[in-house]
């Protein structure tokens, strides 16, 4: 960078005792002193006597001077108020332009020299005209501030005017500058907070334009005529004339700037940025010049503003497009939060992010660029610690305190649930971005004599700045929030749901087993009439039948008798879902060897073969239930294997590493594989209903109750040469086995 | 003198093949029969229309679950909280096998509870065997022996 030829050494900073730590403590409002383009009175605010005066006046000539002004108009003045104008005046052939304002002890008039100056002519009326129209067309904040750097140019003359902003930090960013040749540029530079003291800038809010009219000049002390006024207790805060900080003129010295105004730009109430104004050599402006700067500045501000709420209304309008599209997706599925990584641009979109996670209990669905699960989850489970609804870095590291996390130098995160950890995270990566301060700020240390000085230079000095990522607007946060609202109610009202259709599901249970009743009951009885009926007729009139009859008789006996079945087959089926199992151990050997003797009083399984393994075995499962099954198979291999001679049952013992059971196998008609999957169900038949009799519930049954015990049906089946039908049942969860090493730890 | 089998029972063709049923058990015993529960309560309690029958309770009564006016289970509940009927033995006979049923009936202290199968030559063993052992074993005391039963919880 160009260095300015008549940088100077920093001549008052070595001669003051005031470092730039003190700077804090340095007596600006009160300096006892003014600059020289005036003088200045201090008066009584009641009767206007003249309490102290600058010392580039004599007493005669402050008395003459407090003859010209209209004590009602001072006394009339609000303690605090900005100063008032009180026009042109002309002392001793000498045209002065003249101010007043109150503090809350004094009046104080200044007298400034009045100047000529460029531009000099109605500059409000030029702002007015011109100035507003194009601020009004003007898109974006850094065309404002150029369009307001031109325009203060243009009204002041000077050789310099930046347009800067302050950032979070107190840092100064130069956003725009107008320069005559031969001044350095310091667009897009940094100025440290360091530069500006903070009563420094409660003074920029309190008067909103400083002129320094030449950094090398005298201060004129105040004088008092009452020895108990101290003047260094005057209050010249809101004084135009108010002599300035030493260090602070070093300062503009060292940056080569002989003269200086800034105009503060206030926002809210808040210190916004600064229009600052430089010059070479030294320069004044008049005080209605000054009015105008003022106004420009306040032009500049407003526009801001709205410029600030304009895009922020319609970022957070396109941010609440997207959180609809969004919940809508969302409510439209399962409303599951996983689903949310299903739509990820709109996700990632919603807060300009590379990747996201959604964090549920131990779950974790991810999209984009994240970093690992186990980080996550690290992360996940500090931002659910923070107790926050709404969590967001865009330096993760620094507070984290855990080792930078690829991918996420900055994160944002929301917290659906108190109870639950449910998070939904996104991330940001880390961008190396290269700050340009106005001379290094590091800079402002403790010099070897005990004291800080002002800077010496203002070289470029670059500095890299590592482990941030872009920063998360206040729109994105927002968002973020919105959507964590929406998912809440999204989440409330799928509980409603679920309550509701439980309440549905109890119902409809209610009206199935009202059901079941009228079938076992209804139904039962016609059945019973018939077969009875039919049973009576035969015995009576039987030998008067004819064969035919007698034979359409029995198979209408039969019918109703089978329909009878069917009924407490369906009845049993049913009800084998509502009971609740009585599980116990059950020895298996005993049920079957009971159950062959029950099966062979029928004449047909008298002719089985039985062939029972001896170590069938024990297995918990509701006693009465299981031999249901059981039987329910045993009858079955007994059916189908009756055209066999012999036929030949055998029941072995199934050890599986799931669990035990046993298994059925017969030498039977079997079937064909490929409807082993429908043997299972309810009224599934593979045979022709007069061949093999049943109700076709038997083997359903068979499958409820396993797997009512948290067991597994199997068949297999080859046409012509049997079938095998088995279950296993888990283990109960006390293995005996492990009881007898726990028996051994605790002994 | 045998005391008389009280059937309770409205519908008329059940009524018919019990009646049969009871008939080929060659039991002695009378049998009364009532069509709801109302009228069956007013037989025991010697009320009503039956203010003037004879004294002395049946042997055993083979109630129906689902009867017109007062059920079955209605009925039994009266029976045993009446001290002067509390020792009747009673045998629920109906088509329902529904658990409910079986257990309330148990609660109140029935004696059997029959579910009437659907081929008659059963049903007619089962009477038989009922008849036997409730009206010709005289009474034992009430709730102490059970008979062929189904539907058991």
């Amino acid at each position: 960078m160009h260095v300015d030829p008549r940088l100077r050494p920093p001549r008052l900073a070595e001669t003051t005792p005031t470092g730039l730590a003190d700077c804090a403590a340095e007596p600006i409002r009160t300096p006892g002193a003014i600059q020289p383009h005036g003088w200045l009175l201090v008066l009584d605010p009641m009767d206007c006597g003249l309490l102290a005066f600058s010392d580039n006046q004599d007493q005669p000539r402050a008395r003459s001077a407090i003859g010209l002004l209209d004590p009602q108009r001072l006394r009339s003045l609000v303690p605090d108020a900005l100063p008032v104008g009180l026009g042109a005046l002309v002392l001793d052939g000498e045209r002065f332009d003249v101010s007043a304002h109150r503090t809350r002890q004094h009046c104080v008039v200044e007298f400034e020299y009045a100047t000529d100056g460029p531009g000099d002519d109605a500059p409000l009326y030029r702002l007015t005209r011109s100035f507003l129209p194009r601020l009004q067309r003007a898109g974006e904040l850094n065309e404002l501030a150029r369009l307001a750097a031109a325009e203060m140019k243009c009204l002041t003359g000077f050789g310099r005017c930046l347009v800067y902003r302050f950032d979070a930090a107190g840092h100064g960013e130069v956003l725009a500058e107008e320069l005559d040749p031969g001044y350095d540029s310091y667009l897009g530079h940094h100025f440290p907070a360091a530069d500006i003291p903070p009563q420094a800038r409660e003074l920029y809010l309190l008067n909103r334009v400083r002129l320094i009219a030449d950094a090398d000049y005298t201060p004129v002390p105040l004088a008092a005529l009452a020895p108990e006024l101290a003047t260094e207790a005057v209050d010249l805060s809101q004084a135009q004339l108010r002599s300035v900080s030493p260090v602070h003129l070093a300062y503009m010295r060292n940056m080569g700037t002989l003269a200086s105004m800034s105009v503060s730009i206030v926002i809210d109430g808040r210190l916004w940025g600064l229009i600052s104004c430089h010059h070479h050599t030294p320069r004044r402006l008049s005080l209605p010049l000054r009015r105008a700067c003022e106004h420009l500045g306040e032009l500049l501000a407003l526009s801001i503003q709205s410029n600030e709420v304009t895009s922020s209304a319609r970022s957070s309008l396109a941010l609440r497009q997207l959180t609809l599209e969004l919940v809508a997706q969302l409510s439209d599925s399962d409303a599951s939060l996983q689903q949310l990584v299903a739509h990820p641009s709109q996700l990632l979109r919603l807060t300009q992010s590379r990747g996201a996670a959604v964090v549920r209990d131990d779950q974790l669905w991810t999209t984009g660029e994240v970093p690992g699960d186990d980080q996550i989850q690290a992360l996940a489970n500090w931002v659910a610690g923070l107790g926050v609804t709404v969590y967001e870095s865009s330096a993760l590291a620094q507070h984290f305190g855990q080792a930078p996390i690829p991918h996420a130098a900055g994160v944002l995160a929301i917290s659906i649930s108190q109870v639950h950890r449910h998070l939904i995270l996104w991330f940001r990566p880390e961008i190396v971005t290269t700050v340009t301060w106005a001379g290094d700020p590091r800079k402002a240390e403790p010099g070897g004599d005990g004291h800080i000085h002002p800077r010496a230079s203002f070289a470029s000095w670059v500095e890299t700045v590592r482990g941030r990522s872009l920063p998360w607007s206040a729109e994105e946060v927002g968002a973020v929030n919105e959507l964590r609202q929406a998912l809440i109610g999204i989440v409330l009202r799928r509980a409603e749901e679920v309550a509701e259709m439980a309440t549905e599901l109890g119902r409809v249970n209610k009206e199935l087993e009202a059901f079941s009743y009228t079938v076992s009951h209804d139904l039962r009885a016609p059945m019973r009439h018939i077969a009875g009926y039919v049973d009576l007729v035969v015995d009576a009139e039987g030998g008067q039948l004819s064969e035919r009859a007698r034979k359409y008789l029995a198979n209408v006996k039969e019918a109703s008798v089978f329909s009878g079945k069917l009924v407490d087959a369906l009845l049993e089926f049913s009800r084998m879902s509502r009971s609740a199992l009585k599980v116990r151990s059950v020895n298996v050997g005993v049920m079957v060897e009971g159950l062959v003797r029950e099966l062979s009083r029928h004449e047909r399984a008298s002719q089985v073969e039985w062939q029972i393994a001896p170590d069938l075995p024990a297995l918990q499962a509701d006693p009465l239930l299981l031999q249901v099954a059981v039987r329910n198979l045993m009858a079955n291999a007994v059916k189908y294997s009756r055209t066999r001679t012999p036929p030949r049952i055998t029941i072995r013992p199934v050890r599986r590493a799931d669990g035990d059971g046993i298994e059925v196998e017969d030498n039977g008609v079997g079937f064909q594989m490929k409807y082993v999957d429908k043997l299972f169900g309810v009224f599934q038949r593979l045979h022709a209903a007069e061949e093999f009799e049943g109700t076709g519930i038997g083997l359903a049954n068979v499958k409820r109750i396993v797997e009512r015990h948290g067991g597994t049906v199997y068949a297999h089946g080859e046409v012509g040469h049997g079938a095998r039908f088995g279950f296993v049942l888990p283990r109960p969860a006390a293995d005996p086995h492990l009881d007898s090493r726990t028996g051994d730890l605790l002994a | 003198m045998l005391k008389p089998i009280l059937l309770v029972e409205d519908d008329k063709r059940d009524l018919e093949l019990t009646l049969i049923a009871l008939e080929r058990s060659q039991l002695a015993n009378d049998v009364v029969v009532m069509r709801d529960g109302e009228q069956a309560l007013d037989y025991l309690r010697r009320e009503g229309p039956h203010a003037d029958r004879a004294e002395g309770n049946p042997a055993v009564v083979l109630l129906d679950l689902k009867l017109p006016k007062v059920n079955g289970i209605e009925v039994l509940q009266a029976v045993r909280g009446d001290a002067a009927l509390r020792a009747i033995p009673i045998v629920m006979l109906t088509s329902s096998q529904e658990e409910a049923d079986v257990l309330r009936s148990y609660e109140l202290g029935v004696n059997a509870y029959v579910v009437k199968p659907v081929a008659f030559d059963q049903f007619v063993s089962a009477i038989a065997d009922l008849g036997i052992f409730w009206a010709v074993l005289n009474e034992p005391p009430p709730g102490s022996l059970k008979v062929s039963r189904r539907g058991e919880p």
